[in-house]
């Protein structure tokens, strides 16, 4: 999860993440370089005694500033569309979640065997455990079995939501009366949080998402005890 | 950041939170070099390269303002180059360790099976009716 004031990115929790992030420290080294290109041209220009008044262009610095933001955005270009087809490659997934978003809460079903779904709402300030997480933690986690290609449909009940997990790199609209799919695989174990990200009303900050991977066998046991619980 | 087995699974714990977490120093505000991989290394040859280039350029013609101008050419490319080569070296490891996780799951689904590709078929067996 993200600690207090935290800029970055949390760490990478699925493939597609990993190569996000590795994609944005390519260009973060780029833009640092143009930066620094900039701040020297701007004190290089601020202290020079050379002046020409009559100078009207010149054929070679237009050449290097056209061809040179040009090569840098195909160097950004390139690594970017990879990424984007990597996204979305299907990977036969092993499991299917349904996502439905409601004012102010999430659903969850896994009916690819039972009938199994619940609900998942925020546990108020009030009643969080020692050492749990403010308006992070939910009564219900979604919990996927670990390195399994799972794939999730996302809706909505009533208004616009949106699934986001960051440290799975998935941001998915749920709009009423439309499907949306994403997918992904959690390539470590482990608690991963995210929050409702499309305004959906009063308590839009307080419908936070859980999901926990776990291993295949913990994951039989977990969804055995649902079952039954339902 | 701690995980403790509770009713419903692991549950993350807030622990002592930045016990071995450096604050990373960030150039220009914007690259945390001691988080990004391959940009202290870069950073580092990016520097050496300009004030190397930047002296050479000075003791052949002693011209300090031009010569500044030559070490930040040699600063950025110099930093660009150290670092698509680490990063293409680093690309190449997560390959090969992508290739041997793969390996090992497949190892042990697959161990003992037909399909196992350590099988070798033995020189003794007899491969027809005697």
């Amino acid at each position: 999860m993200a600690h207090p004031s935290q800029l970055g990115f949390q760490d990478a929790a699925s493939p597609v993440m990993e190569e996000l992030l590795h994609f944005h420290d390519h260009t973060l080294m780029i833009v640092f370089l143009i930066s620094t290109l900039v701040l020297y041209i701007i004190v290089a220009m601020v202290t020079t005694k050379l002046t020409d008044k009559l100078i009207l262009d010149s054929q070679v610095i237009e050449i290097i500033w056209t061809l040179l933001p040009a090569m840098i955005l195909i160097l950004i270009a390139l690594p970017s569309l990879r990424i984007l087809y990597l996204m979305d490659e299907i990977n036969d997934p092993h499991l299917t979640i349904k996502a439905m978003g409601h004012q102010w809460y999430w659903s969850y079903e896994y009916t690819d065997y039972e009938d199994l779904g619940f609900d998942s709402y925020m546990i108020p300030t009030q009643d969080l455990a020692p050492g749990q997480f403010r308006l992070l933690e939910t009564d219900h986690r979604m919990v996927v079995p670990l390195n399994s290609p799972t794939r999730i449909l996302i809706s909505a009940d009533d208004v616009l939501h949106s699934w986001a997990v960051p440290s799975l790199g998935i941001k998915m609209d749920a709009v009423p009366g439309r499907l949306n799919q994403t997918a992904f695989i959690t390539s470590r174990p482990g608690v991963f949080f995210g929050q409702c990200s499309e305004i959906c009303g009063a308590n839009h900050s307080f419908m936070p998402i859980v999901v926990e991977a776990v291993p295949l066998e913990h994951f039989e046991n977990w969804s055995s005890m649902m079952l039954q619980d339902t | 950041m701690s995980f403790q087995e509770g009713e419903r699974g692991w549950t993350v714990m807030a622990g002592e939170e930045g016990a071995g977490q450096e604050k990373g120093f960030k150039l220009l505000g914007i690259l945390d070099v001691q988080r990004t991989p391959c940009a202290r290394d870069a950073i580092l040859h990016g520097a050496g390269g300009s004030v190397a280039a930047g002296m050479l350029f000075f003791l052949s013609t002693s011209r300090v303002r031009r010569s500044f101008d030559v070490g930040f050419a040699g600063f950025m490319l110099t930093t660009l180059g150290s670092w698509f080569y680490c990063r293409m070296n680093n690309a190449k490891l997560r390959v090969q360790q992508r290739v041997i996780q793969e390996g090992i799951r497949n190892k042990v689904v697959y161990e003992g099976t037909s399909l196992d590709p350590t099988n070798r078929p033995r020189a003794d067996a007899p491969s027809g009716p005697s």
